[in-house]
């Protein structure tokens, strides 16, 4: 069981964390779908400065900057351009893909066995890190975890508990109401999509520098989709999200053991569950799971449409 | 938010982007169609300006680069008939996704659906590889359109009887397929002298006739073509492909008007399924002659980005695909020339596409001061 859960919390950082990102910015309104694309980015970018420069931490930050430049060019597009989010969206997951591939491939070349480096030191917390089963799994963690721990509890925070936060989430439920009461629209869906989107970059660096050691290309395999699948279950809410994330990291886990688990059947059906269960778990959460009400959808305030 | 498509999430304006009407007031046609093609002509320049740039500062040479992505499809027989077998599944997979997006829905999902397609007409190709052509080749490609429909049909009835997403439910099918196809590959016809997944050979019959002398053109391009003709006359001039255009426009007065609009949408992501799934089965009876994995290439995102620039228009769909094949083969000559890496390309391929979208909005400026 101890052996199980220290396989899933690391997952479970990359889910939270580009979650995270993505309710962000979709709590004001703007619908990312940039994830897969800005989190291989983050990958190539995290493990090629790692690599150069020796610092793991320099690696983390400059991923966070380039995820970051890749949502200032989708929050231009949108807000200041007005351009339908989804289609820009998809066309920076292109470019972004492109890129990741591309600067790997110019860094480090075609090698024969890839390059590696040291993955993240983890940290002990004393006597906590004793407690039987969960002890190992969660007090024992890299600064990333612990990261992710503290960003869940303050964006709850923020959210929900702050007049910031209402104002904040009010621009993505009812962009002209807020508009009228003096809240900054663009500002707001501005900064959010530049900090989600280097959170999202930042949760695909994890990947080399606390999973592998080395970049691969396609090593997010499709997370970065089931990532916005987490944040519709989580109904756009940061607490939501780190327990839909848990559900998600063991989905993973379990595909990715399925060679050694058997079973008897064919490993690739067990591979398949995580998806599976996404797509069993989709028909539930699109009943009940609230979204913001106006994901998706630009601000226009000279439109004289209603809402 | 109207209650009539909870569906999440409505895109922007809602509906697929289209380019604006090009009949202003004073304008002739031959204006129009100037407003229409200088913006694709001047999104290409610029990208491949700012693609030659970053080619120049990654310390290769831009010219020899470019040179080689433009030319080498015109270059040699060869050439041309490698790019007209990358065109099928392109122009194939850009219907997958242009075709629901006619009703607002986006397919992500054409990859899944090519290899299943693929899966499905292998199936056939190999249980059945003792019939004659006559009888195999038309049974495998249909095997493959019903195959690529019922895979995108899991989506459809996701979509219209339980309401979900159908962007995240065609990208997870995508990943169920790769898992799927390996099994078929490793486990059902394995091939253990290929060096890779892979099915055993179709059988003989099931075989596209080649054209011309060596190296030959498969006759599923002459198949594909009379395709292209069908949907546009199709999508322009029927019943049912009115109903899908005004439902992309306006989903709400269509459903008042009496179009069953999510049935419709379920039908679209359908049809645009078994498209995907005929070029796996194409490509199976054309170019691979069996089922291998890593077949479906990257011509998910190439069909999107060509169902993107086609705007709506089924008719300019078939050329914009074949730059882009035009394109993807050029890619291979400038790594080998240029030693550029192909990634490239994608990006010159996502820039053309922004750069289209920003054009929109000059567009409107000029027209705006004029």
């Amino acid at each position: 069981m101890s052996e199980f859960l220290t396989l899933v919390v690391p997952m479970w950082v990359v889910f939270t964390l580009a979650a995270q990102g993505t309710i962000l910015s979709g709590r004001t309104g703007v619908f990312n779908v940039t994830q897969e694309g800005v989190m291989a980015l983050g990958a190539s970018v995290g493990f090629v400065v790692a690599y150069k420069m020796g610092s793991n931490l320099g690696g983390l930050l400059i991923a966070f900057a380039v995820g970051a430049l890749v949502g200032l060019v989708l929050t231009v597009m949108t807000t200041q351009l007005r351009l339908d989010q989804f289609v820009v969206g998809l066309a920076l997951f292109f470019a972004a893909t492109g890129a990741a591939g591309l600067l790997y491939r110019e860094v480090i070349g075609v090698t024969m066995t890839p390059p590696k480096i040291d993955t993240l030191t983890k940290h002990e917390i004393p006597l906590l890190s004793d407690i039987p089963v969960i002890g190992e799994p969660l007090f024992r963690q890299d600064y990333v975890f612990f990261f992710v721990v503290l960003l869940s509890v303050g964006l709850y925070w923020f959210m929900q508990r702050t007049g910031a936060g209402l104002n904040f989430r009010s621009v993505g439920e009812n962009p002209k109401a807020a508009d009228s009461l003096g809240i900054n629209v663009n500002l707001a869906r501005t900064w959010s999509t530049i900090v989600g989107s280097g959170l999202v970059a930042v949760a695909g660096a994890y990947f080399p520098l606390h999973f592998t050691g080395i970049y691969t290309d396609g090593m997010i395999a499709g997370r970065g989709w089931l990532v916005i699948a987490l944040a519709f279950l989580g109904g756009w809410r940061p607490l939501y999200v780190v327990a839909g994330a848990a559900f998600f990291a063991g989905m993973d886990v379990l595909g990715q053991k399925a060679q050694v688990i058997g079973l008897g059947v064919p490993h690739q059906f067990i591979e398949m569950l995580p998806y599976v269960a996404t797509l069993l778990v989709m028909v539930f959460a699109f009943r009940w799971a609230r979204q913001p009400a106006h994901l998706g959808s630009n601000y226009d305030r000279e439109s004289r449409l209603a809402g | 938010m109207s209650t009539v498509e909870q569906t999440p999430p409505t895109p922007g304006s809602g509906g697929p982007p289209s380019a604006p009407a090009p009949r202003g007031h004073g304008s002739g046609a031959v204006t129009g169609v100037a407003w229409t093609v200088l913006p694709y002509v001047a999104s290409v320049v610029l990208a491949f300006l700012v693609g030659g740039l970053l080619i120049q500062a990654m310390g290769y040479s831009a010219v020899d680069a470019l040179e080689a992505v433009l030319t080498s499809s015109f270059d040699s027989r060869f050439g041309m008939v490698e790019t007209l077998h990358k065109w099928v599944p392109i122009v194939l997979c850009a219907y997958a996704f242009a075709i629901p997006l006619a009703t607002g829905k986006f397919n992500i999902g054409a990859e899944g659906q090519l290899l299943l397609g693929a899966t499905g007409g292998a199936a056939i190709g190999i249980t059945f590889s003792d019939l004659p052509a006559v009888l195999l080749l038309p049974a495998m490609l249909v095997a493959g359109v019903l195959a690529g429909a019922l895979w995108a049909g899991i989506a459809a009835v996701l979509l219209v009887r339980f309401r979900v997403n159908e962007v995240l439910s065609t990208v997870l099918l995508n990943f169920v397929s790769f898992r799927l196809i390996d099994w078929v590959a490793t486990s059902v016809w394995p091939d253990a002298g290929a060096g890779h997944p892979a099915t055993t050979p179709v059988g003989d019959g099931a075989r596209l006739p080649l054209i011309g002398e060596a190296p030959g053109l498969h006759s599923g391009v002459l198949l594909v073509l009379a395709l292209a003709v069908f949907i546009a006359v199709g999508m322009r001039f029927t019943p049912t492909g009115f109903e899908m255009r005004a439902v992309g426009d306006n989903p709400r007065a269509s459903l008042i008007n009496g179009v069953k609009t999510s049935r419709l949408a379920g039908a679209g992501l359908v049809i645009g399924g078994g498209a995907a799934g005929l070029a796996g089965a194409i490509d199976v009876a054309g170019v691979q002659g069996r089922m291998l994995e890593g077949m479906q290439s990257n011509f998910l995102i190439l069909g999107i980005i060509v169902g993107l620039m086609a705007r709506g228009s089924m008719l300019a769909l078939p050329f914009i695909a074949f730059g882009i094949a035009v394109l993807e083969f050029g890619a291979g000559t400038m790594q080998l020339v240029a030693s550029v890496p192909v990634e490239m390309v994608l990006v010159i391929e996502a820039l053309i596409l922004l750069f289209l979208l920003l054009s929109d909005i000059v567009r409107n400026r000029l027209r705006g001061a004029a």
